[in-house]
């Protein structure tokens, strides 16, 4: 029997396309469900932790005479908290550990006590925590957390929140840390789905095309490819949404019951709450208001009500992960059917081939290219889609698409033209403009390059003799600070440049000239870092100039001489021209990587003053390492990017003409 | 034979220049010896007096310690960790090399040996691959190295980026000089039925010596040298390498400039010699293949 080309290509693309990202898919589901128990776990330990905050509050804010540790208090909290193995109350006034039942904070002495010195990570805590819930209520706009904690690597959670005396009811007096091993459990979830959308609409197919194969002949082999595409990707999508419905249900029932088990949690905290006032006689009435159940910045979460009952519409509403985990899924669709259409139209036919014809090549750069993709090819894209969004240091943890931003990083770079500010003493450049960075930018690769060549070419010429005594030492030592680590050289250069103790400034006095501040102007900070470049990147030059003029020929400047050339014309007409196959590269290379130089920069001048001798690449790396705004800095990396790439085409261009009107 | 005469007609002048030209270009680190071995922690050579004479500030230039003293040097090996880092950058550093070099030597003879689909955007690629901005890379690396392969505070972290940022450059030079090779070696050894991977590394490897040595050598260096990515990447103390230490020396607030020289000629002194000792090879290396090619 004969089974046509189509069919196979076309079932091997539903089987691939499936499987692919029924596997994503299911890791995507997996990944959001583990998400969600860390969640529901979280508030788990957040709810026991507030509500016990709240009986410490009580219980601390008694009046002075039958007042009394809180170290009976957690007992009793221990005891009706199965889940509960371990407490600790600390007040930040005096450092004192009020009670605790952590294993190692008895091994230092039974409290209440004076926290030791080498307990210092929990005093420490403690004045994090309040300098956060200061911070939050300053700028009305929480962003540092108040609630603190984690899952350990036992699985069991750690959890802290602050606690108040009603004499101060704004500051945090110290904390309340539980450690608890949460109940709320929950399973992976099913992996069966990930088969049947890997098999199920493969089999369709290939058994359907079988069986209608028989029965209907279509005449022209073109409609047949298209109808049978057709038919797969319908096939695939009925797949897709089966399985991505699959888990969403399934998550969304998990989530259900994730929030009843914790309604149920809250009604019996609430209960042992009261009972523990009443117990210790203590003046705390449980509001009627959802006090304990609070996202990370202590901000009540409306999915139970004060009395636990539960708003299953808010939760659902609300629920970002499962929003995410749909969004996955529908890339994953994408995929799925991007992969389909390759397979189908025969793209990976094509591709197997040109992989087997020429495997012995790919064979040898596939380890090179791995490491590249990973390494390098991937952080630039990311870098890319980074500069498309403002994340900071403080929303790292967002996803990258809920904080887009668009074009707004690069509007904000290129579409500032305030390069002139004006104070009351008059007019300055304004040295934070991109346009002004820019500048220096583009003067220090030319000076520097020209240097660069023109030493390094010199040097080479001089060199370039063969009855030349000592060459070899010459050579040694001249190519020293390309040797000696550039960071080591850029700061001996900024200690040369030291006003009072550098022998720059003492070489000056020789002369009967006043030392210079050489970092407190523009023009002598730019001084300084084109010397140190200078310094640094003429042995290369130097070489790459040796190499080029020991390939020329010695007939050439003997049949040059017998023209009755002179030297000036030899070195036009012979050396030059024999030089620039060798030196455009070197000198291509150099610019790029004159332009990106980020060492001498950052660490002879600094910038200095004021940031005006700043090159881009410096300029970027404090946009996200000082001033932590990541996307902004990957918007002004990308503009460097932007720029190398269109010299580098243009360089090309430029000596691709010129060799051809040669 | 007149020109001949011409051409050797100012040695004089021309030893003058190149004295010159090498004594400007050695005095910074003559200077950095004279602070190393001075056994002190200030950057003078001498203090000035009130009222300097010329002399004085002679004295204040002149590459020499007041008093020679191994201070410094037993300081920085004792005191501070600087051993571990020493050691930490020896490993980083010769893996580094190791890998690079396998990985450059198996791509570059691949793209100077062979026609195939994605040859010229393969090589295009690399040379493009320059020029993006280290800035741009460091917050992905970051998170791709720590978060996602889990090698934050390992040698192999910093290994991998570090062999693998090397790549483009030494792909480059090392294709350059494999075109030179002639094919027809090549050709008469499969006549002789030897296999691919014999050729490359018992033909084409030995020949190609002198560009693989300076491969070794860059990929020594961006190893040895790097200190941006390796403090990004190496957050303890104990696996800081020697640049990431050394800059403690001279940092904001630390102003140690003896321990400082004392360790970045400690530092200094291995990659010296192998560049010495490599030296010979650099010129033809470096430019065999843009000559010929």
């Amino acid at each position: 029997m004969h089974i046509s080309h189509n069919i196979i290509r076309v079932t091997l693309g539903l089987f691939v396309g499936g499987l692919i990202s029924a596997f994503l898919g299911y890791w995507f589901a997996e990944g959001a469900l583990r998400e969600k128990v860390a969640e529901t776990r979280m508030r788990q330990g957040t709810i026991r932790a507030m509500a016990l905050a709240d009986l410490v509050h009580a219980e601390q804010s008694r009046t002075e005479k039958d007042k009394q540790t809180p170290g009976a208090l957690i007992q009793f909290w221990q005891q009706r908290h199965q889940d509960i193995d371990a407490v600790r109350v600390m007040r930040l006034s005096g450092a004192r550990l009020l009670a605790s039942s952590f294993s190692d904070d008895l091994e230092n002495g039974t409290p209440p006590r004076r926290l030791k010195r080498s307990e210092k990570a929990i005093y420490d805590m403690g004045q994090l925590l309040r300098a956060n819930v200061d911070t939050n209520r300053e700028e009305g706009n929480p962003r540092e957390p108040e609630v603190m904690g984690g899952e350990l690597a036992n699985g069991r959670l750690r959890v802290a929140v602050p606690w108040f005396t009603a004499k101060s009811p704004d500051k945090a007096a110290g904390f309340v840390q539980l450690e608890i091993s949460p109940t709320i459990q929950t399973k992976d979830p099913a992996f069966q789905p990930v088969l049947v959308l890997a098999l199920v609409p493969a089999l369709l197919f290939f058994f359907g095309s079988l069986i209608l194969g028989r029965v209907v002949k279509l005449e022209h082999p073109e409609s047949v490819v298209w109808s049978s595409m057709t038919t797969a990707v319908l096939l695939l999508i009925f797949g897709l949404l089966g399985f991505g419905n699959y888990y969403l249900i399934d998550l969304g029932q998990e989530n259900v019951r994730f929030q009843q088990e914790l309604a149920e949690l809250y009604t019996a905290t609430r209960t042992s709450a009261e009972e523990g006032a009443a117990e210790f006689n203590l003046d705390y009435q449980i509001g009627f208001s959802n006090d304990w159940d609070v996202n990370e910045f202590r901000q009540p979460l409306r999915f139970i009500s004060f009395d636990g009952e539960l708003y299953i519409g808010v939760g659902t509403a609300q629920d970002s992960v499962a929003n995410r985990l749909g969004m996955a899924f529908f890339a994953c669709s994408l995929l799925a059917v991007a992969l389909l259409v390759f397979f189908g139209l025969g793209g990976a036919a094509r591709l197997w081939r040109t992989i087997v014809d020429y495997r012995e090549a790919y064979v040898y750069t596939l380890p090179a290219m791995i490491g590249m993709l990973v390494l390098v090819f991937f952080p630039f894209s990311y870098g890319i889609a980074l500069s498309f969004t403002d994340q900071t240091l403080y929303n790292t943890e967002k996803p990258l698409l809920d904080i887009w931003a668009g074009l707004s990083n690069y509007i904000e770079i290129i579409g500032d033209f305030n390069l002139i500010q004006t104070t009351e003493a008059g007019w300055s450049f304004n040295y934070e403009n991109f346009y002004w960075t820019l500048f220096i930018t583009v003067a220090w690769t030319v000076v520097n390059v020209t240097i660069g060549v023109s030493v390094g070419l010199v040097l080479a010429l001089l060199l370039n003799n063969k009855n030349l005594k000592f060459k070899a030492v010459y050579r040694g030592l001249l190519i020293l600070p390309w040797a000696v680590p550039s960071y080591v050289t850029a700061l001996i250069w900024k200690g040369m440049f030291n006003r009072e103790f550098g022998p720059i400034n003492h070489t000056l006095g020789i002369l009967g000239l006043e030392p210079i501040a050489w970092f407190d102007s523009v023009f002598t900070s730019f001084l300084t870092g084109i010397t140190v470049n200078g310094w640094l990147s003429f042995p290369f030059m130097m070489v790459i100039c040796l190499g080029g003029l020991q390939s020329i020929s010695a007939d050439m400047y003997e049949a040059a001489r017998l023209d009755g050339a002179n030297r000036w014309q030899q070195f036009r007409y012979i050396t030059l021209p024999s030089l620039k196959p060798t030196l455009i590269p070197a000198i291509i290379l150099s610019v790029v990587w004159t332009f990106n130089m980020f060492n001498v920069i950052y660490l002879v001048s600094g910038g200095q003053p004021g940031g005006s001798n700043e090159i881009l690449i410096t300029k970027a790396y404090k946009l996200a390492f000082q001033d932590y705004r990541y996307g902004y800095s990957a918007a002004y990396s990308t503009v460097i990017f932007m720029i190398l790439l269109i010299y580098g085409v243009f360089q090309t261009k430029v000596s691709r003409a010129m060799e051809s009107n040669s | 034979m007149s020109q001949k005469i011409k051409d050797e007609s100012s040695p004089v002048l021309i030893h003058i220049v190149l004295i010159a030209f090498t004594l400007m270009t050695i005095y910074p680190l003559l200077w950095v010896f004279t602070i190393a071995f001075s056994g002190k922690q200030s950057l003078a050579i001498s203090l000035l007096p009130e009222d300097p004479t010329t002399l004085d500030r002679v004295r204040a230039v002149l590459p020499f310690p007041e008093t020679v003293s191994l201070k410094n040097f037993i300081d920085v090996v004792t005191e501070q960790n600087f051993l571990i880092w020493m050691g930490n950058s020896a490993i980083v550093a010769l893996l580094t090399t190791i890998l690079g070099v396998f990985l450059s030597c198996t791509a570059a003879y691949a793209f100077s040996r062979f026609k195939f689909p994605g040859q010229r955007a393969g090589l295009m690629s690399f040379l493009v691959s320059q020029m993006f901005p280290g800035t741009l890379m460091m917050v992905p690396l970051y998170i791709i190295v720590v978060q996602w392969l889990n090698l934050g505070n390992t040698y192999w972290g910093l290994i991998l980026v570090y062999a693998t940022i090397a790549i483009p450059f030494c792909v480059w030079m090392l294709k350059g000089y494999f075109d030179t090779i002639p094919i027809e070696i090549e050709e008469s050894a499969i006549m002789d039925g030897a296999s691919r991977t014999v050729i490359f590394f018992r033909i084409i490897l030995p020949l190609a010596k002198p560009a693989i040595s300076v491969t070794a050598l860059f990929s020594f260096m961006a190893g040895w040298n790097e200190f941006i990515i390796a403090s990004l990447l190496m957050e303890e103390e104990k696996m800081y390498t020697a640049p990431v230490g050394l800059k403690f020396f001279v940092g904001e607030h630390a102003t140690q400039w003896g321990s400082f020289a004392a360790g970045s000629i400690i530092v200094s002194v291995p990659v010296v010699l192998l560049f010495m000792y490599t030296q010979k090879y650099l010129v033809s290396g470096l430019t065999a293949g843009s000559v010929k090619g």
